[in-house]
């Protein structure tokens, strides 16, 4: 990678001479060719809908993410020109060039897609038939934005972010062709953990279902918020990767994440028969009986839906309110008190059962 | 005497308690009844967003709108970065605002929309370079100007940017590190600056951001022929007679003072002989008609 | 809050009246009830540092704070620590209130042989942390007073009812607090016997209740012992184990007549103030 960049450095260097040597055809399809441009930060404009739209691209994190290996061209396929025509969208289940190492085949996102048109998030129901408001169902870009490696490094059994040199060093013994043992490397360890961390994972599930507008057209319980109001959110709020988030619950164990389904389907993770075990996995409360998922994730606090938790509620918040406000307001009037002492609408006299009495004196305050 | 003081600072504190125990039962209410209170604030945004025609609908939303940032934890390092709605490429930095020069106060910080060919590459200059510094020139037989960075958040002339070298050093350090150079979001820009009474003063400054504030708020009071007017004293110093890509871009004699603005070699050289500008040289006859012949039009 | 007990007031250990610099000072608690106190403060000081990030993860002080207190893997082990030495702290009080009740209540009845039910249970109803007529006689006197409607603030006994509801709170909230906290620490093992919806319960009942126990302590007992004008910065009475002069003439007028008496010193009664200006600092 490194090399390569000294490479890119140098090219750019001298980029004006490769400009008029290299391309004498009038086609941008190399990296290089690309980040002339598209290295500046600024580049930049608002479009017709009034959006901002950055056309910098961060080299850097590019290269750190599975895509690397592939050119801007591969994806971009319409930018030949310039200035460019008009975007046609990136079709993520295109082919790409890459042959995926398990079979023979042109490597391709379109089983995902496939798995994804299943699930819940898919735009068809079961029967073929469009769903109502097609247009808030996701695609690719929706939920990723360009998936970057998270490696791991173990040593001495000690487990760190970040790559081992050690452990590239001793794949790179063998593979010492191109970037293979890098990418290996990095991809492998990536898939040991989330590719996302926990909370990332929440704020892309919140882009719709913590949407008000959107929760209102389909008839839907904000589950985002309800979930950050229970210990798995908070926990991850403060930087826990160890507690669940949204995919650990609906998705079943060892199934594709793409495949998240409606409790009412039977092989959902959610669903009655399987909710038990999806709390009792062998990550979790493995110790667990079934019973504990009757624990409620999703409260909205409503009367109907959730009586205990809205009773509980009001009688907490009321005794609060009594007990601290009583006691707020008596310690105000008792300053008050302090400020004039000596004044009373009623001054009582000295009994004659009341023998140690005496009424405040002016001397008492001296 | 003493006793009186005594007795003052006596009051003094018992008030201030009074006035911590009303703050105090106003901190306590939302911790109390915390859970409504973020439905409400819910509510209000969707009631701004229900509103109107299409055209309506955007302009809520974009007002709606905020700046935004995110944050992807690579466990080996945290990337912060600004959040920019449907964008698949991560952009690795978070944007920096001008808020302080007195064109961006009315035209914003991204105003060039004109051709397709120049837009972008202009707007990546106003990334840093202020509005003046090619809006203007100075005038026939007046003192020239010299150029200096000023900081996009305090307005403040300061000193040569020290990310500029930060970037030599990538260059000449390229195997020890892992960043790669990129450029443009130093959090200052080039200015035009001339001397008043000894000190270095902004063309575009206090005094003309002062004056652009009082026609905001009072414009619509005004009449419209008074509008015009004002308009035409505010934009007194805008010139037409804007400077070309080569004026800076070329290897001799160069409108922006590159070396005296800190450029390091390394940068300067790819800023005399920007590629861009090449490219555009040699593409004109294929797919780039038109991008000097706008500027030539306009001489 | 306060942990007071009459089991020591029999005790001759502890002279009722000292004087030091030649100014009085009433005695109030023992070394071991002043130890339980600290233990108290302190358990809970940590439970809220350590608790309180998760229940406002949204405030920014939240990160920080449970950062400093170990995160996510260390303050959750921390908490449970804190917690199970409060409650064992409850447990303990319990019975130290039990022993001193039976030990010194029921034993002096017993003593002149008058122990029977009906003693015993008056007995225990007229220990003097236990709520009765006279407080609430004291509530509307005080309001009364501060309304500014008499002259004459309440007196109270060696115990004021504001006491007694310090005292109570953390009897009330432990409770509360410490089976909900256990259920949630094992939860695993608690659904084999109940189900996981007492989570949701539990939850409620220990972050609302702690909410309640935290702006309670932070403000009116601080208020008692802190930031009112004659205690600023701070009582002495939870280190001394003994109030002065002025504070028992001000918080506990009827007991401060009594142990005068006793003692021998009725003229040397000082007459009732109220707080304010009195206090010279």
């Amino acid at each position: 990678m490194r090399e390569y960049r000294l490479f890119n450095s140098i090219l750019v260097i001298t980029a004006f001479v490769l400009v008029g040597a290299v391309f004498s055809v009038a086609e941008a399809d190399t990296e290089v060719n690309c980040l002339i441009c598209h290295k500046h930060r600024g580049l930049s404009r608002i479009d017709e809908q009034g959006k901002f739209r950055l056309y910098y691209i961060n080299n850097e994190m590019f290269e750190s993410g599975p895509h690397r290996r592939n050119k801007c061209h591969d994806c971009h396929s319409d930018k030949d020109r310039f200035p460019h025509d008009p975007t046609v969208k990136v079709d993520c289940t295109q082919q790409c060039h890459i042959v995926e190492p398990s079979g023979q085949a042109k490597f391709s996102h379109k089983p995902i897609a496939d798995t994804l048109s299943k699930s819940v998030h898919g735009k068809f129901d079961a029967d073929g038939n469009p769903k109502k408001y097609q247009e808030d169902y996701p695609g690719c870009k929706d939920c990723h934005d360009q998936p970057l490696y998270r490696p791991v490094s173990v040593y001495k059994g000690e487990t760190k972010d970040g790559v081992s040199k050690r452990s590239i060093g001793r794949c790179r013994s063998c593979h010492r062709t191109g970037y293979f043992a890098e990418d290996f490397y990095d991809h492998v360890t990536s898939r040991l953990r989330r590719g996302r961390f926990p909370m990332e994972t929440i704020n892309v599930c919140a882009k719709c279902h913590q949407n008000q507008e959107f929760l209102k057209r389909h008839e839907l319980d904000d589950a985002v918020t309800t979930y950050k109001e229970t210990f798995h959110g908070k926990l991850i709020a403060l930087g826990s990767e160890r507690t669940a988030d949204c995919l650990d619950c609906h998705v079943v164990e060892g199934e594709n994440t793409h495949l998240i389904e409606s409790k009412l389907v039977p092989t959902s993770a959610t669903n009655k028969a399987n909710i038990g075990n999806t709390c009792r996995n062998s990550d979790c409360h493995v110790n667990a009986s079934a019973e504990l998922s009757s624990f409620q994730v999703h409260v909205t606090y409503e009367r109907d839906k959730y009586p205990m938790q809205f009773y509980m509620l009001i009688f907490f918040k009321a005794l609060m309110a009594i007990i601290l406000y009583f006691f707020l307001a008596l310690i105000f009037f008792e300053l008050l008190r302090r400020l004039f002492p000596k004044f009373s609408f009623i001054k009582e006299k000295k009994t004659s059962d009341d023998t140690d009495f005496e009424p405040l004196s002016d001397d008492a305050d001296k | 005497m003493v006793k009186l003081l005594k007795k003052l600072v006596f009051k003094l504190y018992v008030i201030c308690l009074m006035l911590f125990t009303v703050w105090y039962g106003h901190f306590m209410y939302p911790l109390i009844f915390g859970f409504e209170g973020k439905e409400e604030a819910g509510e209000s945004l969707k009631e701004i967003i229900r509103t109107g025609s299409e055209e309506e609908t955007m302009f809520s939303r974009l007002i709606a709108e905020q700046t935004e940032t995110s944050q992807t934890d690579l466990g080996y390092r945290v990337i912060d970065e600004s959040y920019i709605e449907g964008r698949f490429h991560h952009i690795g930095f978070t944007l920096q605002h001008d808020n302080t020069n007195v064109c961006i106060r009315c035209h914003g910080s991204v105003p060039h929309d004109g051709s397709k060919e120049t837009r972008s590459f202009l707007n990546q200059h106003a990334f840093y370079l202020a509005c003046e510094t090619c809006h203007s020139r100075p005038r026939a037989g007046a003192e020239t100007w010299t150029f200096n960075w000023y900081d996009k958040v305090t307005g403040k002339i300061t000193g040569n940017p020290r990310a500029l070298v930060e970037i030599e050093e990538m260059f000449t350090h390229e195997h020890e590190t892992e960043q790669y150079p990129t450029y443009g979001n130093y959090g200052v820009k080039i200015a035009p600056t001339q001397n008043d009474s000894g000190i270095r003063k902004l063309l575009h400054g206090e005094k003309e951001m002062a004056l652009a504030e009082r026609y905001i708020a009072e414009q619509e009071l005004l009449e419209p022929d008074q509008k015009t007017a004002m308009k035409e004293v505010l934009h007194r110093k805008v010139s037409k007679d804007h400077p070309q890509c080569r004026e800076c871009h070329n290897q001799e004699d160069r409108y922006l003072p590159f070396e005296k603005l800190g450029y390091p070699p390394t940068r300067l050289r790819e800023l005399v002989n920007v590629p861009v500008v090449n490219m555009i040289q040699k593409y004109q006859k294929f797919h780039f008609p038109t991008l000097l012949e706008s500027d030539e039009i306009e001489k | 809050m306060m942990l007071i007990n009459s089991g020591d007031k029999t005790m001759s250990k502890y002279d009722p009246i000292v004087m030091k610099d030649g100014k009085r000072y009433f005695y109030r608690f023992s070394a071991h009830q002043r130890i339980q106190h600290v233990v108290l403060f302190s358990s809970v000081l940590v439970l809220a540092v350590t608790g309180f990030p998760l229940r406002h993860v949204e405030e920014a002080w939240a990160r920080p704070l449970y950062d400093f207190m170990g995160g996510p893997e260390i303050a959750p082990m921390i908490h449970r620590i804190a917690g199970s030495v409060l409650l064992v702290l409850f447990v303990y009080h319990t019975i130290y209130w039990i022993v001193g009740f039976i030990r010194n209540d029921l034993g002096k009845l017993k003593q002149e042989n008058r122990l029977t039910v009906g003693s015993g249970i008056k007995a225990f109803f007229t220990q003097e942390m236990v709520p009765n007529m006279k407080d609430f006689r004291d509530i509307i006197h005080l309001w009364k007073y501060l309304l500014y409607f008499t002259n004459r603030p309440p007196r109270h006994e060696r115990m004021s009812w504001r006491e007694k509801f310090d005292y109570f709170a953390p009897y009330w909230g432990i409770p509360i607090l410490g089976p909900a906290g256990a259920i949630l620490w094992w939860r695993d093992e608690v659904s084999h016997v109940l189900p996981g919806w007492i989570l949701n319960a539990a939850y409620i009942m220990h972050t609302d209740e702690a909410l309640l126990a935290i702006l309670f302590l932070f403000f009116v007992h601080w208020y008692n012992v802190h930031y009112a004008p004659e205690k600023f910065p701070a009582a002495k009475v939870w280190l001394t184990g003994y109030l002065t002069e002025d504070e028992m003439i001000h918080e506990h007028y009827a007991h401060y007549v009594q142990v005068m008496i006793e003692a021998g010193l009725e003229d040397e009664i000082k007459p009732q103030h109220f707080g304010g200006e009195h206090y010279e600092w």
